[in-house]
């Protein structure tokens, strides 16, 4: 399975990067006040906001391409997350929108989000 | 087909350069948050907003005539990517988009100047030289400059090709980028960029690069490659404001859409 291109400083990304979690639950509650709850998905909700600037060229290229072999939000790919370094299988780009920008030579940014597919 | 024209610096553009992607894909979302995607390759969207400052009076004009040639959105015409390769497949050479003279014969997972491992051994087995190309759908009379990392086990030279011309540039045992500023045949809708090699010599190549300026910019690894053809303007309105003699400045959108 192809993985998230690294820049050449080996980082995954640069700061600053969000990483958000949600579950997905449901409550049920019940005339007598109690309550039961169930979780109403395969797994919690994992996403990464990744904005990447100061890229060179061949960076902000190597992310152009991901993109577009990956076919916008229909690839799936491997993803270490910045945070703690572990690997995630099955994750997505978030969005078919790739926004990239080249301010000057070696001036390059762009931002995309990464799911965790479940 | 028409082109979008240089600048009178060579450039197609100047910074800053945004370029869009948007693809597109349908998603069916289930109620576990589960997806079944489908993906639309035909669906595919690229967008380049370009800003133009400080304009001659004569790129004005050239920007000026084209759109009033273009008619606004209304005809298509090859946009060459000023933030990309111009060529295709530009880290596998054993793709067909690539042209291979039959005695030439080509090694992939050389190790590259970068530290991986997608540089190419080309070897000469013939008597005359021998080389790898491409053809682009692209004009004959623009600024080119064509680039590669070589690298040799004894000294020689290459041959970097563009249509029916040829410049040699020196190969040592280390690597180093050579580069060559080119134009192709006045005139030709397409031009053939390439690299020859002298007969039983080898040499390892990485990075081949075509860009429609006058210098080498980083190297930028494609697999589409940059040029596109039946590109239309973004806008139906195009604004050039002179902001003293003989300085204008102007902001052009340009749209490709694969299903147009």
């Amino acid at each position: 399975m192809a993985t998230f291109p690294k820049l050449k400083t080996n980082a995954i990304a640069q700061y600053p990067v969000a990483r958000r979690e949600q579950f997905q639950n449901q409550t049920v509650r019940f005339v007598d006040g109690s309550e039961q709850r169930y979780r109403d998905s395969a797994g919690a909700r994992l996403e990464w906001e990744i904005q990447l600037s100061q890229l060179d060229e061949g960076e902000l290229a190597a992310i152009e391409e991901f993109f577009l072999a990956r076919q916008g939000a229909f690839g799936s790919f491997c993803f270490t997350d910045p945070w703690d370094g572990h690997v995630y299988d099955d994750c997505s780009v978030a969005a078919d929108e790739l926004p990239l920008v080249t301010e000057g030579e070696m001036r390059g940014s762009t931002k995309l989000t990464v799911v965790r597919n479940i | 087909m028409p082109a979008y024209p240089q600048l009178g610096s060579g450039a197609l553009s100047q910074f800053p350069v945004q370029k869009n992607r948007r693809v597109r894909t349908v998603v069916n979302q289930a109620a576990d948050g589960s997806t079944i995607k489908l993906a639309d390759p035909a669906g595919e969207v690229t967008e380049w907003q370009l800003t133009y400052t400080d304009l001659s009076d004569e790129e004005a004009a050239a920007l000026r005539a084209f759109f009033v040639a273009a008619e606004g959105t209304l005809n298509g015409f090859t946009f060459l990517d000023p933030a990309g390769n111009l060529l295709a497949w530009s880290d596998q050479l054993d793709q067909a988009a690539w042209q291979k003279d039959p005695l030439l014969s080509l090694t992939g997972g050389i190790s590259d100047p970068r530290g991986g491992a997608q540089a190419w051994r080309l070897s000469n087995g013939g008597a005359a030289e021998q080389g790898a190309g491409q053809t682009l759908a692209a004009p004959g009379e623009y600024q080119y400059c064509l680039s590669a990392y070589v690298r040799a086990a004894t000294a020689t030279s290459v041959g970097l090709t563009a249509g029916s011309q040829t410049a040699r540039r020196a190969v040592t045992s280390e690597w180093t980028r050579i580069a060559w500023t080119c134009s192709g045949d006045a005139q030709a809708t397409s031009v053939r960029f390439g690299i020859e090699i002298a007969p039983s010599d080898a040499v390892e190549v990485y990075g081949l690069q075509v860009e429609a300026q006058t210098a080498a910019s980083g190297y930028k690894a494609s697999a589409r490659g940059g040029v596109y053809e039946d590109a239309h303007l973004g806008d139906d309105v195009l604004t050039i404001t002179s902001t003293d003699v003989n300085r204008h400045s102007c902001t052009v959108k340009i749209i490709h859409a694969n299903h147009l």
